[in-house]
């Protein structure tokens, strides 16, 4: 045993070697270690914070993302129904002016045959009275008068032609 | 007879390269402080490590930053993150959380020691075997001191594992962990520097032939990547004994 600590030059530097490493590991502990325990800590938890917010963010912005979808769609419905609803709206105003007019038409026409059937009659009214004016004229002229042939056809003549002027 | 002649001169070099970068004049033989025989040089190497150590770990963990980490801080995030990554992949993270501490602390005070040999008349204290065999004995205490803690009278049990008869068999595997834990980390790192030492020696040959500096400069940055790889592999070790003494299953 001697032997082999002589050979291996083995002397007290060894367990001196070992009070120094003990005495690095305890100055080490006291005041590197925690240090770095805590850095280490303190970034893990940073980065988990980190992507926990981040996670949570990103189910926000998915669920804001689905409402936004849902609203628009919302939004299409709404616009479909509106223009449907004026569509539907603007067919029966067009029905219901062309209804009017029709109508207005029909109206017009109706007074204007009323008018001319008045016109007519009046026309004939006036006539009327104009040959029985005549009548009393030719009566007259054929009661002041002395009748010839020749008179009498002058006078019918006369008759035609005024009758002839008549309007009718 | 001529190997041993060639023996005698590479020792004659190596004594010569080892003088010669000895500018500080640290005493070659142990002496004593507080009665007791002491590497000093080792001794004196390891206070700067510790000085280091303790330099870069405050000046990153001052003044952290949550949003923007700076270099130094980024730095130790991400070493301890690492090292986090493999406690709780190998313990359960419980168990890794209470030893996340001593994890750490292992790995940067190895990593700080492999990488301090490679600056010119400075050594690692892990090259002394006194070094890597008391962090070896340490870690093998730990780790049986945890194996009872968790499994209580449980943790006996796994020396009489599969027969009775295997209780030699297991005693030596559990003492043979300490000395490989420590001699693979001493072998490497020493190795790495007497090699250092080597190439500065054989600079009078190499400077016409290989570029003089070249193969020296090239072993400088592979010795940076076995540095990591040392304090690494040690600290990866202790997480796997203490995962497989604290397991509840086997």
């Amino acid at each position: 045993m001697d032997a082999v600590v002589q050979a291996l030059g083995l002397n007290a530097t060894l367990v001196a070697q070992v009070f120094n490493f003990i005495m690095l590991l305890i100055f080490l502990r006291i005041v590197v270690y925690p240090h770095i325990v805590r850095i280490l800590e303190e970034r893990q938890n940073y980065i988990e914070n980190n992507v926990a917010a981040a996670e949570e963010e990103r189910k926000q912005a998915e669920a804001l993302r689905q409402q936004y979808l849902a609203d628009m769609q919302k939004a299409k419905d709404e616009a479909r129904e509106i223009i449907q609803q004026a569509t539907k709206a603007g067919e029966e105003q067009a029905r219901e002016i062309i209804e009017a007019a029709k109508a207005e038409a029909n109206r017009i026409k109706e007074a204007a045959m009323q008018d001319i059937n008045r016109e007519k009659e009046k026309a004939v009214a006036e006539l009327r009275d104009q040959v029985a004016t005549l009548s009393i004229l030719v009566a007259g002229k054929i009661v002041s008068e002395k009748i010839t042939a020749d008179i009498q056809r002058g006078m019918i003549d006369e008759f035609i032609k005024e009758a002839g002027d008549l309007p009718c | 007879m001529s190997a041993a002649a060639g023996h005698e001169a590479s020792q004659d070099m190596l004594t010569t390269v080892h003088h010669n970068l000895n500018v500080w004049g640290f005493p070659e033989t142990p002496v004593d402080i507080l009665g007791f025989p002491m590497n000093l040089k080792t001794l004196v190497m390891t206070w700067i490590v510790m000085a280091l150590v303790i330099l870069f770990t405050v000046s990153a963990t001052r003044n952290m930053q949550l949003k923007r980490p700076g270099k130094l801080q980024l730095m130790v995030e991400e070493m301890y993150q690492f090292l986090r990554g493999l406690a709780y992949e190998n313990l359960d993270p419980k168990k890794g959380a209470a030893l996340m501490c001593l994890l750490f602390s292992l790995f940067i005070y190895l990593l700080f020691c492999n990488l301090w040999g490679l600056i010119p008349t400075m050594m690692s204290p892990t090259a002394d075997v006194n070094t890597t065999l008391g962090m070896a004995i340490g870690v093998f205490i730990t780790v049986q001191i945890l194996g009872l803690y968790y499994r209580k009278a449980k943790y006996f049990k796994h020396f009489v594992e599969p027969f009775v008869f295997f209780l030699p068999l297991v005693i030596v595997e559990e003492l043979s962990k300490p000395l490989t834990l420590a001699f693979r980390l001493y072998g490497n790192i020493y190795a790495g520097e007497v090699l250092i030492a080597v190439l500065l020696g054989l600079i009078p040959l190499t400077i016409t032939i290989f570029g003089g500096f070249i193969a020296s400069v090239v072993w400088l940055a592979f010795s940076i990547f076995v540095g990591f790889i040392q304090a690494f592999i040690f600290t990866m070790l202790t997480i796997a004994y203490i995962s497989q003494v604290t397991a509840e299953h086997h």
